[in-house]
């Protein structure tokens, strides 16, 4: 069974449609969602991670249905996001920004809201997710004084505080110098190897191929191809939606 | 030592300023919503106080009830209202607001609830100590507000930097996409941020009904615009500046009353102090640019 499976999403904004029958699933992989700009790649995400409800279609993780659950209940179920436009608690430090992700049961129930967070146990967890992110030197910085490859990172921490089974990271490459792409890549690959599953949205090709084992490739909210990355680059539908030929 | 009783004088209207501002602060903080019914709440938590008092007797008792009311009370305010103006322009809410402060003192005055009476609430001052020194004198009335005051502020402080709740109303008020994103329940954070909030404006309201020996259904008319210059003057949803704010206003209200005699009505001071503000530093005292 796929850990996640997506079936027939359809998704209208108003009078647009943002999504068209959208079916794809994710394995114990790093998958690749890529397409041209409005192809509805962040809709999708903002659906599997419960920001939006989809208008039509199932989202299926694990083998349960959770389309229509909020996102602070799609977290605990162990789906972490990043978004496009990094969004670090700003003045908060990287650490507590880190802090504030751990210990999912704490939000749930009312005797963990009043538990202090800056435990002995929460704060060694903390060390370990900015050792494992490469953020130990930034931890008590503000995190909107940082640039934005290093803000870029304290989401990923943040969301791996949370410690997901699936990782949805959204364009965790733009903005990125070529030095600080390379070590994304190898973060991610190092996550993947410790058994988190990754779906990732790119817009950098040649990121996105030597990362992913398999690639989707959304145009105008319809899925128009999947596959290996080599079969993907020599996919005629992909190259004309990039190039905009018909 | 007039200066020294001025000054003691000018602290504790503080204190009962600070109460008011600290839960508008708060509700500012997380949802950007000028919650102006606040002051409503502040007048339910004296009326619940001074009848609770009239039927046991007992201070402390007739200030936990109002303050679990005035809480419960301000959770249903966000639930029936702000609840459904989450995503809307930050002025839908505002509006929304005033009309709920109208129309609850308006209700208040009805001969069911509170009528047009004042009503004495003499609790004194809860059999607290008189504290006479050389230089100035604090009536038990004074140390109760005073006692009250810094021990729930000690109390929202530790909550505010040590808990998980204090942690997620930061998360909350910086960006409350992200603070869903990390599994933070927003409904329940929001709604607990205004029991805390509103508890705190009942507890004021209780007290400065003790303090005038008076509770009456527009008692909340000048505290709301107070706690709205107090809010601005702080720098829009900064704790730290609501409570400077609050002492320094309380001090130049009472010092020029003092000085100068009543040349200026004393609750028009504020609002001179509001408009010198916005004039020479619109983002408060402690408000980032």
């Amino acid at each position: 069974m796929p850990i996640l499976e997506v079936e027939r999403v359809s998704h209208w904004f108003g009078g647009l449609q943002a999504l068209k029958d959208v079916s794809l699933y994710a394995d114990r992989e790093i998958l690749g969602l890529i397409g041209p700009n409005g192809a509805g790649k962040t809709t999708l995400f903002n659906i599997i991670s419960g920001f939006l409800t989809p208008t039509h279609g199932k989202v299926i993780y694990l083998g349960k249905p959770v389309q229509h659950l909020p996102p602070h209940q799609i977290v605990r179920l162990g789906i972490a996001r990043t978004f496009q436009i990094v969004k670090p608690f700003a003045n908060l430090t990287v650490e507590e920004n880190v802090l504030a992700g751990i210990g999912m049961p704490y939000y749930a129930q009312f005797r963990g809201l009043v538990a202090p967070y800056r435990t002995t146990a929460n704060v060694h967890t903390a060390s370990h997710l900015l050792e494992l992110t490469d953020l130990q030197n930034y931890r008590n910085a503000p995190a909107n004084r940082l640039p934005i490859g290093i803000q870029r990172r304290v989401e990923i921490a943040r969301a791996l505080a949370i410690k997901p089974k699936l990782l949805l990271l959204d364009e965790p490459a733009a903005g990125l110098v070529a030095k600080e792409t390379l070590e994304l890549a190898n973060l991610i690959k190092n996550l993947h190897q410790q058994g988190i599953n990754i779906i990732l949205i790119e817009h950098n090709m040649r990121f996105a191929m030597s990362l992913c084992q398999r690639i989707v490739v959304l145009a105008q909210g319809e899925i128009i191809a999947q596959g290996q990355p080599i079969e993907i680059q020599a996919n005629e539908k992909v190259i004309n939606a990039y190039l905009g030929q018909e | 030592m007039d200066f020294a009783q001025n000054l003691s004088n000018a602290i504790i209207l503080g204190c009962t300023y600070l109460l008011m501002a600290a839960g508008l602060t708060m509700v500012y903080g997380v949802l950007k919503v000028l919650h102006i019914a606040h002051a409503s709440v502040y007048t339910i938590g004296a009326f619940v106080g001074v009848l609770v008092y009239s039927w046991v007797g007992n201070f402390w008792l007739s200030l936990l009830i109002a303050m679990i009311f005035s809480g419960v009370f301000g959770i249903l305010i966000y639930r029936f209202s702000y609840y459904y103006l989450l995503d809307v322009p930050r002025t839908v809410p505002l509006i929304a607001s005033i009309g709920l402060f109208v129309m609850l003192t308006d209700l208040l005055q009805k001969p069911f609830l509170m009528g047009p009476y004042q009503r004495a609430f003499p609790a004194g001052g809860a059999g607290l100590p008189r504290i006479d020194t050389p230089w100035f004198s604090i009536t038990s009335k004074q140390l109760l507000i005073f006692s009250v005051t810094i021990v729930l502020m000690v109390l929202v402080y530790l909550l505010l930097t040590r808990t998980r709740i204090g942690l997620g109303w930061q998360a909350a008020s910086l960006d409350r996409e992200m603070a869903a994103a990390v599994g933070i329940n927003l409904n329940r954070i929001i709604a607990l941020n205004f029991f805390i909030g509103s508890a705190l404006a009942g507890a004021a309201g209780v007290l400065v009904g003790i303090y005038n020996n008076s509770v009456f259904a527009t008692m909340g008319d000048l505290p709301s615009y107070k706690a709205f210059i107090i809010i601005v003057l702080g720098g829009m949803g900064s704790l730290p500046g609501a409570i400077l704010a609050s002492l320094l206003l309380a001090i130049v209200e009472n010092f020029l009353v003092a000085s100068i005699g009543y040349v200026l009505p004393r609750d028009s001071i504020a609002f001179l102090v509001l408009i010198l503000m916005l004039m020479f530093r619109p983002h408060g005292l402690l408000g980032q640019e």
